[in-house]
């Protein structure tokens, strides 16, 4: 049907026609200019830090922000392009390995990776440097001082039925299937269906109390005298205590896991050398100081700490004491069967 | 391909028609056809590491998808979806009946001043729902100033407020197609009816009513239907005691990421969803 094709190749002629020279000018745009794509978490980064840096350098930073890690993985596996730098939680780090989504840091291209702490080198989760470690933190309990008199010790106060409805839960895997699985006494190597059924359990038993599972939004909550008690990511609580002073955080007594999130460049990225210049600068001691200043956070680099704000420094719950430091773990780094069962028992445990 | 294309494309009608159709045609294969298509493919494939997809065919995702435990969502998102409809219904017909044949001059006002909230992003309007329901929030606030209560409530992250928002965002599909349909219920009709003596109740149940039918049950399809998928409402005014079943899929696609299990679920909703308005069609032919 001769005419068939005419009438389609007109179609096609029609539709692309006016947009040929604004989609060219587009990618020529977008080459010409300097710029790195970067993703983060939101209020996880020093007000200047970026702004500074294309001060020095010329390179736009364009800064886009996510409220949750799953959201942020998804979207990214999904096909989202045009990011160069990305954060990523270290639990998450083999995953996105996994899927080839990121791309490691040449060696030998970052001339302030020595700044880190040696603990920080060639960690489990990450054991061949593809990422750098940004910021790290535990996760604890938020609780106001007004409204709850006698302050949480313990990871079963979030179990207590004298709180129901004034708990938020961290809407995040890695958190609260691991404090399950610390008061259960099960081990994170576990691939036991039989645990797993045991930390469903335990959280479900535990929803009636809870007002929301949220990684974000519930410090507005514990603002507004929502809820009052939270399990809590260390700087985010930090940062909002700053102008809510009745607002406090404990590290619980059975303890508790920190976690790292690191710096990774992203398959493909199309501005390689201004991303890794941009990972060089967050290295650099007074860079990184300022923003674990901002965020409150502890900073991995070592180098950085002289400049760090010495009430924070002093702060065992931002920087623990070295006999502490021994006592936080790093999570178990999971294998592929492990994490579906993790993501799975949580799934099942939101819907229940 | 190209013989399905030009069929899709307005068939054998002229080439005025084929142009006319064309973007809409390209739009339902391009956004919902393929889309789906892939969907319903994703469904019988396998989870592989780390939410990998694995194309090995088999049906074990729809055998996961009838296990029990997921029974309550099932019979919560009815609830929630029914209870919806009911309420829209009960709100919407006196605002479509006033609409219609009390508003006089001011019924266009009226009708733009029903749908601008729902131009608005339903993103913005929860959170000023969030800000009006919290427990220092304007209801709170007002409630306690007028001596109703002493203590705050908690509203939010309660059925009551995922209720609220889903009939506050629901509302115009129930009130738009009951205002069409109460318009095209001719006066003179009511009118005998009037005239044979018919009090203004009887006219209405034997005769406005029963004429305006189509429009109800066509707002309760056009509320109960993406009430079903509905994730947005529960997501930031529900709470954690209430998922619904949208919920219960994007949990799968962006926490487990198992997206063939997702998928499964997402193809059964459609199923169901195509399933009722074909009944429904099948109604009105009838």
């Amino acid at each position: 049907m001769p005419e068939t094709v005419s009438r389609r190749s007109f179609l096609k002629a029609a539709v692309l026609a006016p947009l040929m020279p604004a989609l060219l000018a587009a990618c020529r745009r977008a080459d010409d200019k300097r710029v790195v794509n970067f993703f983060n978490w939101s209020n996880y980064i020093g007000k200047d830090t970026l702004p500074d840096f294309s001060k020095r350098t010329g390179v736009e930073v364009r800064y886009d922000l996510f409220a949750d890690e799953d959201e942020m993985f998804t979207k990214l596996r999904a096909g989202a392009r045009g990011y160069d730098l990305i954060v990523v939680g270290d639990y998450l780090i083999p995953r996105f390995k996994s899927m080839n989504l990121i791309e490691p840091v040449p060696a030998g291209t970052l001339k302030n990776l020595g700044n880190l702490a040696p603990r920080f080198r060639r960690p489990v989760y990450d054991p061949d440097e593809t990422t750098v470690p940004y910021l790290w933190g535990t996760t604890g309990i938020a609780y106001n001082k007004k409204k709850i008199r006698k302050a949480p010790t313990s990871w079963w106060d979030l179990w207590d039925p004298q709180y129901k409805d004034r708990v938020s839960m961290l809407d995040n895997v890695r958190d609260c299937i691991s404090v399950a699985m610390q008061l259960l006494g099960i081990p994170q190597t576990t691939r036991d269906p039989e645990d797993f059924r045991k930390i469903r359990e335990l959280l479900v038993k535990q929803k009636p109390l809870v007002k929301q599972y949220s990684s974000a939004s519930y410090l507005n909550s514990l603002v507004a005298g929502e809820i009052d008690l939270a399990m809590t990511w260390s700087g985010d609580l930090f940062q909002t205590a700053r102008e809510n002073p009745d607002l406090d955080y404990v590290i619980p007594k059975e303890g508790t896991y920190m976690w790292v999130d690191c710096l990774a460049m992203m398959r493909g990225a199309r501005h390689r050398e201004d991303t890794l210049r941009l990972i060089d600068y967050l290295l650099e001691p007074a860079v990184a100081a300022g923003i674990a200043n901002s965020v409150r956070y502890a900073t991995p680099n070592l180098a950085a700490q002289k400049e760090v704000d010495k009430v924070l420094l002093k702060d065992p719950r931002v920087y623990p004491t070295p006999a502490l430091m021994k006592q936080l773990q790093l999570h178990h780094v999971l294998d592929s069967e492990q994490s579906e069962l993790w993501s799975q028992t949580w799934a099942d445990v939101k819907v229940a | 391909m190209g013989k399905a294309l030009s069929w899709l494309l307005g068939g054998r009608r002229p080439l005025a028609s084929h142009l006319l159709l064309a973007p809409a045609s390209l739009w339902l294969i391009f956004l919902l056809i393929i889309p789906a298509g892939g969907l319903i493919l994703l469904s019988f494939a396998k989870n592989g590491p780390y939410g990998a997809i694995v194309w090995e065919f088999g049906l074990h995702n729809y055998a996961r998808a009838f296990d029990p435990k997921y029974l309550p969502v099932l019979f919560r998102t009815f609830a929630f979806a029914a209870a919806t409809t009911i309420v829209c219904l009960v709100l919407g017909y006196p605002l479509a009946y006033y609409l219609t044949f009390r508003a006089g001059r001011w019924r266009n006002a009226l009708l733009v001043g029903l749908m601008v909230p729902f131009w608005s992003s339903c993103l913005v309007a929860y959170y000023s729902w969030m800000i009006v329901l919290g427990k220092e929030g304007l209801l709170n606030t007002a409630l306690i100033r007028f001596g109703f209560l002493s203590e705050p409530i908690g509203f939010l992250y309660t059925p009551f407020a995922i209720l609220l928002g889903l009939v506050y965002f629901y509302l115009p599909f129930t009130v738009l197609p009951l205002y069409a349909s109460l318009d095209k219920v001719p006066r003179s009709v009511v009118e005998a009816a009037y005239d044979l003596g018919a009090g203004r109740w009887t006219a209405f149940w034997k005769v406005t009513f029963p004429l305006s039918l189509p429009g109800v049950v066509a707002g309760c399809v056009l509320t109960f239907i993406p009430c079903l998928g509905d994730f947005l409402t529960v997501e930031i005014l529900g709470g954690p005691r209430y998922y619904l079943l949208g919920n219960l899929i994007s949990n799968q696609f962006m926490m487990a990421q198992d997206w063939p299990f997702g998928s499964a679920l997402t193809s059964l909703l459609l199923a169901g969803l195509v399933g009722g308005l074909w009944l429904y069609q099948a109604w009105e032919k009838a």
